[in-house]
């Protein structure tokens, strides 16, 4: 559905705001596919907050800016657009929420406002050695003492733990009952003796994830998330609220941009003919690829407006949008590779060529490997369409 | 409950192409000789002249629908369905939109006196002669003329005494091949060349519609087959590689279904440009798994999946193929 001239009109004051109050150094981040942290998206936060735009998904009781969902995406769209960092972090997008819905008094009181401020900073811990795409098999166990639950057990994947002051994390225990019954959710200070984060070297050479030992951690009760035991319930409505994140095709847009701009650049003249123009042909059918994805994302939008149920929308939309942004990363390493692939990682010495220019595409590439892996992998999301699609 | 396509544009219009097509693909699958298949198409050509799909798109003024293209497109998607193998596209939107303004041919076209084949390459045009080849035009079962593009100039021949081979297309469709030398043909208009441009569009669009309203038809069936055919003691269903693959194809489906809605909400020739580029890619993949999941099945002319299959792969071909489309887009 397009625009009506009211639309339009949010539109443009988003855009306006964007291009004038974002730092032009944290845009300059975006704009360069550089990794994006807690640095960049915390006073970006700060900025939306001061100006009411703090937490547009939240009730406005809350915090929220009482929008539709499809002034919502627009607000998304517009923020990509203008390579502002999207609003999507773990407090405001995934904890938030549950804080709404299931917290205490006490516990709104105490949380909401460091989320919307964007002075916490949160990550999520849920995956473990043993527990990826079946995450019902966590085991890291949580045994109540007195007035607090002692906590022992190891995440694994845990995104902004070297940079959280918090971690919202799913524990067992129960181990009695059937796997998804035993689970507990709690909110663990980092700071907490007993925790040691470290670093999950990846092949990006970017550090995001972080393995997350737990040993002995005391954690005060009134930090539980509900009721003990109900802990999968929550989780499951946090992704459940989440489900229309992949109709926001416009990142993936201007990564598309970007990448042309780096094959016009890298490949000019004749001698480079065959290898841009095959570029550029796979650029187009990338770019065909992702504007029937963001068709995809409208439909959501429309169905979420209407009422509606999703039903395959967003494993469509994951699996319409994921490989095509690796593929785009692989034009960008094509454009790029005998230059840069060769100068990944400094050694030693110093000159004129020791800066990379360029380095940012083949971590990408690399980074990019990870979307279709997280946040249910694609052989899951293909399980979840044949299931519906076969009925059984 | 196993997976049921949706139709873009449902209603009244759509289920009434969609059942006509299906009776005319069950008809055709019992006939094997390309002769008794273009008769049988030649039958049933005349009644869907006879239901005035020819005149979807023409003026009341000239005895047609005065309807949209939205109207046409229920038609084709309906028609597209169940792999209808007639003219459809070309003679109820390309003719039309070439014939814009000339009342009596577009009389024509709708009462069936007029029944064009669309020469949009290969025949130049010298004093009022045309001149050159055209191979694998598609054509209704008994062409009386050609609407002839050539550059920007339109005209056209009347196909009385000009001899040509006919030919079947991989989808089942009837194609001729016209070789003439000079041949005397009335000029249409000498500045045709946007609405040259925007015809060969439509037909371009039509084509995406019919062909994902048969990839949606082609994934149906391909499920049924799986959840039907045992194997190693198991329904072909249960089998992880296969469900992906269908997954795949779905997927890739309903991506170029949204680029369709769009292309049809807004007919831009980016728009359209992109869809049929993604028809290239996406109906390749659908057609060719679509096979290779039926197993030996798969390779059976009588199989209406393989119909289906072939139809689609047939579409990326018809006004304009993934390169060409490609090649506009990066020359804009």
């Amino acid at each position: 559905m397009d625009d009506t001239a009211e639309l339009a009109a949010f539109r443009a004051e988003v855009r306006d705001f964007a291009l004038t109050h974002c730092p032009p150094e944290i845009r300059a981040v975006v704009a360069a596919n550089g990794k994006l942290g807690r640095k960049h998206w915390a006073p970006w936060q700060r900025i939306l907050h001061a100006h009411g735009w703090g937490a547009p998904s939240w009730p406005r009781e809350y915090g929220g800016t009482g929008w539709d969902q499809r002034r919502r995406h627009i607000f998304d769209e517009v923020l990509a657009e203008c390579d502002c960092p999207p609003q999507y972090h773990h407090g405001l997008r995934h904890i938030g929420p549950v804080l709404i819905e299931f917290g205490t008094a006490a516990q709104k009181a105490r949380f909401l406002p460091g989320i919307l401020n964007g002075e916490d900073w949160w990550c999520q811990g849920y995956s473990e050695p043993g527990a990826g795409s079946d995450l019902a098999s966590l085991k890291t166990r949580a045994v109540r003492d007195g007035d607090d639950y002692v906590v022992n057990g190891q995440k694994l994947w845990t995104s902004h733990a070297q940079e959280a002051d918090w971690m919202y994390t799913l524990v067992r225990t129960n181990t009695e009952v059937k796997r998804q019954e035993g689970i507990t959710m709690l909110l663990i200070p980092l700071s907490t003796p007993g925790i040691r984060v470290r670093e999950v070297r990846t092949i990006d050479s970017w550090h995001h994830v972080n393995e997350v030992f737990l040993e002995d951690v005391r954690v005060p009760a009134a930090n539980r998330i509900g009721e003990e035991n109900k802990g999968w319930t929550y989780g499951k409505f946090l992704l459940d609220r989440e489900r229309l994140g992949g109709a926001n095709v416009a990142p993936a847009f201007r990564f598309l941009e970007r990448c042309r701009e780096l094959v016009a650049r890298q490949l000019a003249g004749p001698a480079n003919a065959l290898k841009r123009e095959q570029l550029e042909y796979r650029l187009l059918l990338a770019e065909a690829e992702l504007r029937g994805a963001r068709e995809l994302g409208k439909a959501a939008v429309d169905a979420v407006m209407a009422g509606r149920p999703l039903g395959l929308m967003p494993s469509e939309l994951k699996l319409s949008t994921a490989d095509t942004v690796q593929r785009i990363g692989a034009i960008a390493l094509d454009a790029v590779g005998e230059r840069v692939a060769t100068r990944f990682r400094p050694v030693d010495g110093s000159g004129p060529n020791a800066e990379v220019e360029d380095i940012e595409w083949v971590q990408n590439f690399m980074y990019l490997r990870a979307k279709t892996i997280f946040g249910g992998s694609n052989e899951v999301q293909k399980n979840v369409v044949a299931k519906q699609l076969f009925g059984m | 409950m196993a997976f049921e396509p949706k139709p873009m544009l449902p209603g009244d219009t759509f289920d009434a192409a969609r059942r006509f097509a299906e009776a005319s693909a069950l008809k055709l699958a019992r006939l094997h000789e390309p002769a008794a298949r273009a008769a049988e198409l030649a039958t049933q050509w005349a009644a869907v002249l006879e239901l005035g799909w020819a005149g979807t798109l023409v003026p009341e003024a000239c005895g047609g629908a005065d309807g949209t293209l939205l109207d046409l497109a229920a038609l084709a998607e309906g028609a597209g369905s169940a792999g209808l193998a007639l003219p459809l596209a070309a003679t109820c939107a390309v003719a039309p939109t070439l014939l814009a303004g000339q009342d009596a041919l577009l009389a024509d076209l709708v009462a069936g006196r007029l029944q064009p084949c669309i020469v949009l390459d290969g025949l130049t045009a010298e004093a009022g002669r045309l001149s050159g080849r055209a191979v694998g035009v598609e054509t209704p079962p008994a062409p009386s003329h050609a609407l002839v593009a050539t550059g920007e100039a339109l005209y056209l021949l009347d196909l009385a005494g000009i001899g040509f081979a006919r030919h079947e297309r991989i989808d089942g469709r009837l194609t001729l091949d016209l070789e003439v030398q000079g041949a005397p043909a009335t000029l249409l208009r000498p500045d045709a060349g946007e609405v040259i441009r925007r015809a060969r569009d439509l037909g371009a669009l039509l084509t995406c519609v019919e062909a994902v309203a048969a990839m949606g038809t082609l994934i149906q069936q391909t499920i049924g087959y799986l959840l039907a055919r045992q194997q190693f003691g198991a329904a072909l269903a249960s089998f992880q590689a296969l469900r992906h693959r269908v997954a795949e194809m779905y997927v890739a489906y309903r991506n170029l279904t949204g680029l369709v809605q769009a292309a049809l909400a807004e007919p831009s020739w980016q728009n359209i440009a992109f869809a049929k580029l993604r028809l290239g890619e996406a109906g390749r993949f659908v057609a060719e798994q679509a096979i290779q999941v039926h197993g030996g099945m798969g390779m059976t002319e009588e199989l209406p999946a393989s119909h289906l299959a072939r139809r689609v792969l047939m579409a990326e071909f018809e006004y304009g193929d993934r390169h060409t489309q490609a090649a506009r887009l990066l020359a804009a």
